[in-house]
């Protein structure tokens, strides 16, 4: 815990200086957590104001501190799933209205302007995008917090509320998907290029 | 099978290192305070909507209660039956210039 019990029992009460330092002491891990969910620093601190704006009004029905980190997890969660959603609804709509030349062309500029650790990120960043976008927004969510944020099953069972055998169930289905995706780029990538000369 | 999960756990690890957590900026907390406060305002004055059509109804349904309970409000036009104020409303004569009624009939009941 990154703040103590009696620190979230003043802001439960109404104490709003007690829930600014609740903030400022989670806003950190909560920005990177959601970072990760949903690979768009330019959306982050906007998701993360709503996880904290959710947590504000709905801190009275916790039932007792101890059970805050699953608590703020399971809004961070859920917050990050409505925008990966609502997302999803506006590339549909974005990417159709570009020509695929076009789209090479923004790729290519965006590729020219960083250096080579950047360009090795900015590849890992893509490449867990495209294996993510194998399976659904609550596989993916999961399976980032699993493998990415290194929850356990247990942490992982408390925020979903759900029991460990179906989430291991979930988890080994979602992953079975992305290995597959993951297989298939590797093996898309070693191909020879036929050239014709 | 082993070597295709290894460098998939391989991957997340990289991508655990390329994305740190980022720090706030300076204007997280103030935007933060500007969306509770936006919410609250909302809510007051949703709570203030509600409390005024509540009393609106309450003072339209003691309206209707003392209409009802006054005798003047509560008398009927014609105070007949359903009948008599039929025959009222469409008189003999009437319907038998519409052929409902043969004419004979209709003398003979206004006389």
């Amino acid at each position: 815990m990154l703040v103590d019990f009696e620190q979230i029992q003043k802001a439960k009460d109404g104490d709003d200086a007690a829930f600014n330092q609740v903030v400022v002491a989670y806003r950190k891990r909560i920005l990177g957590t959601i970072a990760r969910l949903i690979g768009r620093p330019e959306d982050v601190e906007d998701v993360a104001q709503e996880v904290f704006l959710r947590l504000y009004y709905s801190l009275d029905q916790l039932r007792t501190p101890e059970v805050f980190e699953p608590w703020l997890y399971r809004l961070t969660v859920n917050a990050s799933y409505d925008y990966l959603r609502k997302q999803r609804r506006r590339n549909e709509s974005r990417m159709s209205d570009l020509s695929e030349q076009q789209v090479m062309m923004a790729d290519a500029a965006a590729g020219g302007k960083i250096s080579g650790e950047e360009r090795r990120q900015k590849q890992v960043k893509e490449l867990v995008e495209s294996l993510l976008g194998a399976v659904s927004e609550q596989d993916r969510i999961l399976l980032t917090l699993k493998e990415v944020e290194g929850l356990s099953l247990k942490e992982l069972e408390k925020i979903y509320a759900v029991n460990e055998n179906a989430l291991k169930v979930r988890l080994f289905r979602a992953r079975q998907r992305v290995l597959n995706a993951f297989e298939a780029t590797k093996a898309s990538d070693s191909k020879p290029v036929h050239r014709k000369d | 099978m082993d070597q295709w999960n290894d460098d998939l756990n391989g991957v997340f690890a990289s991508y655990r290192a390329a994305v740190p957590d980022p720090e706030a900026s300076a204007n997280f907390m103030p935007e933060l305070w500007r969306r509770i406060e936006g919410r609250r305002n909302l809510t007051i004055r949703f709570k203030k909507l509600t409390q005024v059509f509540l009393a609106a109804a309450a003072a339209l349904s003691i309206v209707f209660v003392t209409m009802l309970s006054i005798p003047a409000f509560n008398r009927s036009e014609t105070g007949g039956s359903y009948v008599e104020v039929l025959a009222d409303a469409y008189p003999t004569e009437g319907l038998a210039s519409h052929g409902i009624l043969p004419r004979e009939a209709a003398e003979a009941n206004t006389k």
